[in-house]
């Protein structure tokens, strides 16, 4: 069999193969060595496991858990909120179905991409840095690049809408405008909401990292234990916040399904 | 050439969710026979089959082998050297170049390390080679599976039917998804091979152009049970037009 | 009868309780201020802020210094070889437990053969993909940097933690949604359980697996950065270093680098894509 023949019909095998020997070249990197983990690394890791079976459970630290879960789920829902306004406005524009103009539909494309480039701990250093430690500067920093993401999810959405419905609509009189609200939106309205609603997921993930930047919540309760080396309070937090996921992706998920019926 | 008995089923009955769809079914099949199952959608054609070919298990009755019970062989290796199946479509995968489509019908002979071996390089090319070029499309060899036509597809499941060569072919509407033309080059191409390899072959049907052309015996099943079961030249035209009738019911 | 619960009813009502709740709660219990936002004061720290960025001020301005790119574009290196290390790890646990994390494989509907170990493993497999990727990569990397020295592998098990139970997720979803009846024919053809899986399964789901693992690999580079803000390696340390030390221009520096790490892995993802077609 020629080469290029063989090459066309193991295209996957050859790349698994690349893939696996980038990876193998990459572990060279790593300077291994007992030097690699802490003096006292072997305990901890012993420590960190055996906690994991004992968390504190006790009524003080689940009072914590709870108002940490609340504000880490209050900034995340808050956050979307914003965001959601930010990818209404700014998809439905980089769409092209309200206006046609190439040079918005670009820019505001160009915007969404920026906007989702930058990760949202980047984000909110940069606005501490600008405007102070404030509570505001965390939902900024979580509704720009989720409003980047959904915005161009919404856009990507809306230009899939099939063409005979909106021209059905067209030929009926209808203004972009109406044509959004009569046609667009209500095709792409069950999508978009999944999607939100898996972004309300993420969200709730970025929230707790928020506590970099002084957010309260469960990542800040878990630093706090963690310098504090109570592991078993760690692993309760850490469970709080692996439940406050599961029952929004159990939410999302029910939601998901009665929409496709 | 004595004839002996391929398969015989004795009072099979299979019933999903209360729905009885196959009662008390008997059959006996001798070697070399070219069988023609028609029957309308809902007789239990598919089921049948699907029981033969070990995929199903009947809730009671026994079926035999070469006088074999069919439970006594429980390694699927040796089963599929007794019997073979070719479906409507879907029958290949798709993403894998012809050849490996071919040779999965030795599976049954080879270990864990040749099957892996040919993939990546083909083991017993030869047998492949053979098998396509008896079905026709020995230059389709290294494309992949899912450039084919359906025809051409049906061919590749033909070919490796070839090499894994059982004592019987079952074929689950074969040509239903094809146009007439191609249909009947498929059952020509297909009758021709089992009666080379003296094998026995059952084919499902729905349309009952072909029968005269290709078989030798006739089932009739409906609503689960055989209607009636002739050698071709005793078939009636109003047999065939009673088995499809939908006013009657029995 | 119990009439059923409208779940779009229900959620409608929820979400808008949960914007309300969390607008009152930032805005009053922590005092959230949008016009304080726009005072004088951080007028100040803004202008500060953004021309320290471009450099304005500085005889060397951060982005213009060889010894600082010749550090960074080290530290780029070492984030490139962080990504791909977690992605890597990430696969290669997906792949020793999505068999059995998949429905169709632990009911038997596949293999058709029922073991008793099959649901267990399936559950555990299950829980293991929830709890890994529930945790943001961060908070796995805060603990990790506990055990293990800072350098490039807490910072790759971090994301490679984070990202296995993902692609578990994604690939045990791809297994369920596979067609059955080209595998059952393999069966029929005498086709062993492994040689089902070499010839049937794996053909199957390779492309829709690699094109996940690339995927989350592009994730994987923009979330790389930010991992080393705990000190788990990479170009991450010393954007934070710049950061607590005002070093503005710096950060630009780091920024472009990081832009152009993103870029980098973009294209070669993309390309890798079109490739398996």
């Amino acid at each position: 069999m020629k080469i290029n023949k063989y090459l066309e019909l193991h295209k996957r095998g050859i790349l698994s193969l690349l893939l696996l020997g980038a990876f193998l070249l990459s572990l060279t990197y790593i300077p291994w060595s007992s030097d690699l983990i802490h003096a006292g690394g072997r305990s901890t890791i012993n420590e960190v496991i055996r906690s994991f079976f004992n968390p504190d459970l006790s009524p003080h630290l689940l009072r914590i858990g709870f108002i940490a879960s609340w504000q880490t789920l209050a900034y995340a829902v808050a956050s979307i909120a914003l965001a959601l306004i930010i990818a209404i406005f700014l998809g439905v524009l980089s769409s092209g179905v309200l206006f046609e103009s190439v040079f918005i539909k670009t820019f505001c494309r160009g915007l969404l991409g920026f906007m989702r480039a930058i990760h949202e701990l980047i984000w909110a250093w940069l606005f501490v840095a600008a405007i102070g430690l404030s509570p505001l500067a965390a939902m900024f920093a979580l509704a720009i690049p989720y409003g980047g993401i959904l915005g161009r999810i919404f856009s990507d959405l809306m230009q899939d809408v099939e063409t005979p419905q909106i021209l059905a609509l067209k030929t009926s009189g209808a203004s972009p405008m109406q044509q959004l609200f009569y046609g667009y939106f209500p095709a792409s309205f069950a999508n978009m909401l999944s999607y939100t609603m898996y972004r309300l997921e993420c969200a709730v993930r970025s929230s707790s990292i928020l506590s970099f930047v002084g957010l309260g919540g469960l990542g800040f309760q878990i630093q706090i234990s963690l310098s504090d080396l109570k592991y078993n309070e760690v692993w309760t937090f850490l469970f709080f916040l692996v439940i406050l996921v599961v029952l929004i992706d159990i939410w999302s998920n029910l939601l998901r399904r009665r929409l496709s019926q | 050439m004595t004839s002996k008995k391929v398969l015989e089923l004795k009072n099979i009955s299979v019933a999903f969710d209360s729905n009885k769809v196959l009662s008390n079914l008997s059959l006996s099949i001798n070697n070399g026979e070219i069988i023609a199952l028609i029957g309308p959608s809902g007789a239990g054609k598919t089921t049948l089959i699907n029981i033969v070919a070990n995929i199903i298990q009947p809730d009671s009755g026994e079926m035999l082998i070469d006088g074999v019970p069919s439970i006594s062989i429980n390694n699927r290796k040796e089963y599929a050297k007794k019997i073979g199946v070719i479906r409507q479509q879907f029958d290949l995968i798709n993403q894998l170049p012809v050849i490996h489509n071919v040779l999965a019908g030795r599976l049954n002979q080879w270990g864990v390390l040749k099957s892996i071996l040919s993939l990546i390089r083909p083991q017993e090319k030869y047998l492949a080679k053979n098998a396509l070029s008896r079905v026709g499309i020995i230059d389709k060899m290294f494309e992949k599976t899912a450039n084919l036509s359906g025809g051409e597809q049906q061919r590749v499941a033909l070919a490796r039917l070839l090499v894994q060569n059982p004592e019987i072919v079952l074929a689950d509407e074969p040509v239903s998804s094809l146009d007439p033309a191609r249909a009947n080059s498929i059952l020509s191409l297909l009758v021709d091979l089992v009666k080379e390899e003296n094998q026995t072959l059952i084919v499902s049907l729905h349309s009952v152009e072909y029968l005269k052309k290709y078989f030798t015996r006739v089932i009739a099943m409906r609503d689960g049970k055989i209607y009636f079961d002739l050698p071709i030249d005793k078939v009636k035209e109003e047999d065939l037009k009673a088995v499809y009738d939908l006013e009657v019911t029995s | 009868m119990r009439k059923k619960i409208d779940i779009i009813k229900f959620s409608v009502y929820l979400l808008t309780f949960l914007i309300i709740a969390s607008w009152l709660y930032i805005f009053v219990v922590d005092e959230a201020d949008l016009f304080k936002l726009f005072s004088a004061k951080n007028a100040t720290y803004t202008k500060k802020f953004l021309s320290g960025l471009l450099g304005i001020g500085e005889e060397v301005p951060g982005f213009i210094d060889r010894d600082l790119w010749k550090n960074a574009i080290e530290m780029s290196f070492e984030t490139f070889i962080m990504s791909i290390i977690a992605i890597g790890i990430a696969s290669i646990g997906m792949l020793l437990t999505v068999i059995f994390a998949s429905k169709n494989i632990a009911n038997g509907e596949l293999t058709l053969q029922k073991k008793w170990y099959n649901y267990p493993l399936y559950y555990v497999s299950q829980g293991l993909y929830i709890f890994s990727r529930s945790v943001p990569e961060l908070l796995w990397a805060m603990i990790i940097v506990f055990i293990l020295k800072p350098g490039i592998l807490p910072g790759a098990l971090a994301l490679g933690i984070h990202n296995f139970g993902i692609l578990g997720k994604l690939c045990s979803e791809v297994i369920e949604d596979m067609r059955y009846d080209s595998i059952m024919n393999l069966s029929s053809c005498g086709a062993s359980k492994t040689q089902l899986f070499l010839y049937g399964v794996i053909p199957t789901v390779m492309k829709r697996f690699l094109t996940y693992i690339l995927y989350r690999w592009e994730v994987i580079i923009r979330t790389s950065i930010v991992v080393g803000f705990v000190g788990a390696g990479g170009l991450g340390q010393d954007f934070r270093l710049a950061m607590s030390f005002f070093k503005y221009s710096e950060i630009t520096l780091y920024l472009i680098c990081y832009m152009l790490l993103v870029y980098l892995t973009d294209i070669i993802s993309n390309f890798s894509r079109k490739f398996i077609e």
